[in-house]
């Protein structure tokens, strides 16, 4: 499978403070990448900056930035947003969280859908209505017909994410990334919701970019995952890889966290194993390696000098711990 | 404070506003001459630095041999007492109505936002003139005329606020823990509700100074002859050809303290607003 | 066993909401026959998602609205029909915590005033024993004595739901109903605030009501679980029966649903038809019956009562303990 997103080396920074760096992703044509990070990890800036959504004073600098062969870094934003063939929102996509923030509350779901193929496909008159139609059929949307009049607000948090979704698939993108899908729906939605974006990845071929901070949803959907902590990817793995064997000490202290490694219940008086202190901040980052001041291995050379990504790990001293029962 | 200090234009009209507030307190020891006596050999002399301009009387004097300077200054004091209570007086029944209008909304809050709207839809001027008609012209009528006029503001303001915050999870927190519904409005609500009242109350100040000498124009507010910016605009009307400098500096005084006041209210919103975004 | 010190039979709380200027107002029933036991040092927790009543059982349970129908007992004094001065005092043996850390703090106190909040208004304790309690709080809900001056806007989440813990601890209630404590928590951070939780509970004997849309943590936490749908309990007891042989088609969906992290603990997949219906206009007999993949005809009829198989409570006319 080639290679339809390169990133190396992805850097954002806003006013002197690094937000991401360093970044390297590879997503391959129908591959899912999950992308796990907790809150200040910068998932959401990476991708952002992917699709040229980052305005000054925020910059965004990389090696090499390169989608289906071209090169993205010979490319403005403007350009990438209107120039080659109208790259974003035609051959690259996004899903954001919260449907109801990221729809437009004064328009018809309908109108939000015909506008991205008005603009991307030029498509008018009898196609439009029957493409929209066709779309809102896609997403599973019941009653679709009458649907289309509707206003975000009308309709419930799951549809209006199948909305997005819809407005996202559109154009048949070759990349779809989506930032936290499911995290404002409830479970069972979120199972639909999931299975719908699985189900579209297979019938078109996408790469599909996860954004999450749910381990599981990644375990379960994911084929390769990549876990970032305060702006940097710590590790990156085939998804089985990573949950028996992590090496990086975050991995496994977010592993570790998590209450179904710690099976069994109060009775028992386990604790959840926890990883001390927090991210972080902007005025607090240390020298050496960002998770030193928390990390239960961390030796001299952990606060000196910054580990690079080796082998799909950044860390001095990895160790491959065996994920067995808890 | 520091984001107030860095809007260069606020910071500014802080100190014009601050020296605007010295005059007036020093009036009696910055002025030359008592602002009501008359000189009625100087009548309508020009201002010193114009041909026949007297020392004596630096920025001129009236129609009637008034110092004008002196004039000008008591005249900083009536504004002021003027603007701050009628702030207050309007803030403080706003306050207690608005909360109190938020935190009982099935009967009273629909019968006081009636009456508010009531006064709302008078014109603040015509409002103003008709407590006057009631009350009988003069100082302390003036204050409670533009205070009546600014009341509803304050009333809707606060019920909003207050509403917006009711929601809010830490009202609940202390509910449970057993808080009275006195204890909710002042310690817990208000508050949090304070931050646009105290911009708005920056704002009507000078509204209201800018009252105070409509009416004193119209010849409803403050009474001859005590010194009153607007009054002295309204007595010079006759004179703008002869004599500009009678109907000008007051004019300008009313227009440098209000265009200090509403830049300083801004700069204030602006230095409360983001901070309100974080919290 | 310890004595129950929570009890609530069969709370009903029905909402009027307008429908406009010509229609008739419409009874939404948030929450339509819940009952159940709670015992010092246990955790009860809630599982449902939007629609099944579990806000409005954390607003019934904390007292801050009565019942429509039904008893709600504390230390043997039914809530639902006490006097305000009886509320008043039964106030301080239930209190809460709330979901959102951000919203959860008054902004404008520091956090030693609203720890004292509670002792100001309910004990006749001086200003230095005040001061007193609320360090010894702040200590051991694992902050700093430093942090007692400080706002709230210049902690993190994670601390902020500690302050927010210590505060339902101050009165040392007997129940502290939990509303989504950890949803808004970064995994590592939530490690540590459930953490305190249970220490606190082994510490105090507090009992929780927990509500969570995290099988995980409930499974974590709980004692017993008990799992709404549309305003009642489809089916509820030990979270050992509960969890690990659901009978009721729901609850089975709802474990199926949950994306699991390791293969071999992961459920059937139960696949649920459409969206769960609104409280305005809830479907006739077994609410669930619309979106159900067993519903037959007596399901669509009869509304099915809550009735002990397997070791729990089951609501389901179908339900049958099986392998």
């Amino acid at each position: 499978m080639s290679a339809l997103l390169e990133v190396r080396n992805l850097r954002v920074r806003f006013n002197g403070f690094t937000a991401v760096d360093g970044v390297d992703l590879d997503v391959a044509a129908g591959e899912l990448l999950g992308i796990v990070g907790e809150s200040g990890s910068g998932k959401s800036v990476s991708m952002m900056a992917l699709m040229g959504l980052i305005d000054a004073p925020g910059i965004v600098t990389a090696d090499a930035l390169r989608f289906d062969g071209q090169d993205l870094l010979t490319m403005s934003a403007a350009q990438r947003r209107r120039g080659l063939g109208k790259f974003v929102g035609k051959d690259v996509a996004m899903v954001f969280q919260d449907a109801l923030n990221s729809l437009n509350p004064s328009h018809t779901v309908g109108n939000q859908v015909r506008e991205v193929l008005r603009v991307h496909l030029g498509l008018r008159g009898a196609a439009l209505e029957t493409r929209v139609l066709e779309l809102f059929e896609r997403v599973e949307i019941p009653a679709a017909k009458t649907r289309l009049g509707a206003y975000p607000h009308e309709m419930s948090g799951g549809m209006n994410q199948r909305v997005m979704i819809a407005m996202a698939i559109a154009c048949e993108p070759r990349l779809l990334i989506a930032d936290e899908p499911t995290t404002a729906l409830d479970v069972t939605i979120q199972a639909q919701v999931m299975d719908l974006l699985l189900r579209l990845q297979r019938e078109q071929g996408m790469g599909l970019v996860l954004i999450t901070h749910d381990l599981a949803v990644v375990a379960t959907m994911a084929q390769r995952v990549a876990v970032m902590y305060a702006g940097q990817v710590v590790e990156t793995a085939s998804t089985d890889t990573l949950f028996e064997q992590p090496r990086h000490p975050y991995t496994q202290a977010l592993l570790a966290a998590l209450p179904e490694h710690n099976r069994g219940g109060p009775e028992e008086g386990r604790r959840l194993s926890a990883l001390p202190g927090i991210v972080p901040g902007r005025n607090d980052r240390p020298a050496g390696c960002l998770l030193a001041p928390r990390c239960s291995h961390v030796q001299p050379r952990c606060q000196a000098e910054r580990p690079e990504l080796v082998g799909g790990v950044r860390c001095f001293f990895p160790q491959a711990i065996k994920q067995g029962p808890a | 404070m520091k984001a107030f200090i860095a809007n260069r234009g606020a910071f500014i009209a802080l100190l014009v506003f601050a020296a605007v507030v010295l005059a007036a307190l020093l009036a009696p020891w910055l002025a030359p001459h008592d602002p009501v006596q008359q000189f009625r050999e100087h009548m309508l002399t020009p201002p010193v630095w114009q041909a026949g301009g007297l020392a004596q009387f630096p920025l001129g004097t009236d129609e009637l041999g008034r110092c004008l300077l002196s004039r000008l200054l008591f005249g900083a004091r009536v504004s002021l007492m003027i603007g701050v209570l009628s702030v207050l007086l309007a803030l403080l029944p706003g306050i207690v109505l608005g909360l109190v209008a938020a935190f009982h909304p099935r009967w009273v809050s629909p019968l006081v936002m009636r009456v508010m709207d009531v006064l709302l839809a008078l014109p603040g001027l015509l409002l103003a003139i008709g407590v006057i008609t009631i009350l009988g012209p003069g100082l302390i009528n003036t204050v409670i005329a533009i205070a009546v006029g600014a009341l509803p503001g304050y009333v809707r303001l606060v019920r909003g606020s207050a509403l917006a915050e009711l929601g809010r999870d830490y009202v609940t927190a202390s509910r449970l823990a057993g808080a009275g519904t006195l204890r909710l409005m002042f310690d817990t609500v208000l508050p949090n509700c304070l931050a646009p009242v105290i911009v708005s109350a920056t704002l009507s100040f000078s509204s209201a100074i800018l009252e105070t000498a409509a009416l004193g124009f119209l010849g409803l507010g403050v009474q001859a002859p005590q010194p009153e910016w607007g009054s002295m605009l309204s007595a010079a009307r006759d004179y703008i050809e002869r004599a500009p400098w009678v109907v000008t500096l007051p004019g300008l005084s009313i227009l440098v303290t209000v265009l200090a006041v509403n830049l300083m209210g801004d700069g204030l919103r602006d230095a409360l607003d983001p901070k309100l975004r974080q919290a | 066993m310890s004595e129950p010190v929570m009890h609530a039979q069969d709370l009903v709380r029905h909402y009027r909401v307008r429908q406009g200027l010509f229609a008739p107002a419409a009874t939404v029933k948030a929450l339509d026959g819940v009952s159940f036991t709670l015992r010092a040092r246990r955790t009860l927790a809630v599982v449902g998602e939007s629609g099944c009543g579990k806000s409005t059982l954390a607003r019934q349970l904390t007292l801050i609205e009565p019942p429509t129908s039904g008893a709600l007992r504390l230390d043997g004094v039914d809530a639902a029909v006490a006097d305000k001065p009886t509320l008043r005092q039964l106030r301080q043996r239930v209190q809460m915590v709330f979901q959102n850390p951000y919203a959860s703090l008054n902004p404008r106190k520091t956090i030693a005033a609203a720890l004292a909040e509670p002792l100001v208004i309910n004990t006749a304790l001086s200003a230095r024993e005040r001061q007193q309690r609320v360090l010894q709080m702040i200590e051991r809900v694992g902050l700093r004595p430093e942090h007692a001056g400080r706002y709230p806007h210049m902690f993190s989440g994670g601390q902020r739901q500690r302050v927010a813990v210590a505060r339902a601890m101050m009165l040392q209630p007997a129940v502290v109903v939990a509303d989504e404590p950890t949803s808004a928590l970064d995994v590592s951070i939530q490690a540590q605030v459930l953490n305190l939780f249970m220490d606190l509970q082994e510490a105090t004997g507090t009992a929780y009501v927990f509500i969570s849309h995290n099988l995980a943590v409930v499974e974590h936490v709980a004692h017993d679980v008990m799992v709404m749908y549309l305003g009642r309990a489809v089916e509820q007891g030990p979270k050992t029966q509960v969890l690990g042989s659901p009978l009721h088609p729901y609850t089975r969906a709802l474990l199926g649903a949950v994306p699991v992290l390791k293969k071999a603990d992961r459920r059937p997949r139960i696949p649920l038809v459409g969206e769960t219906p609104s409280p305005l206009a809830p479907p006739s007999g077994c609410a669930f019956h619309t979106r159900c993949p067993l519903a037959v005809a007596r399901c669509k009829a009869e509304v099915p009562m809550l009735r002990e198989l397997g070791g729990r409570q089951v609501a389901c006319h179908l339900a049958e303990v099986g392998p």
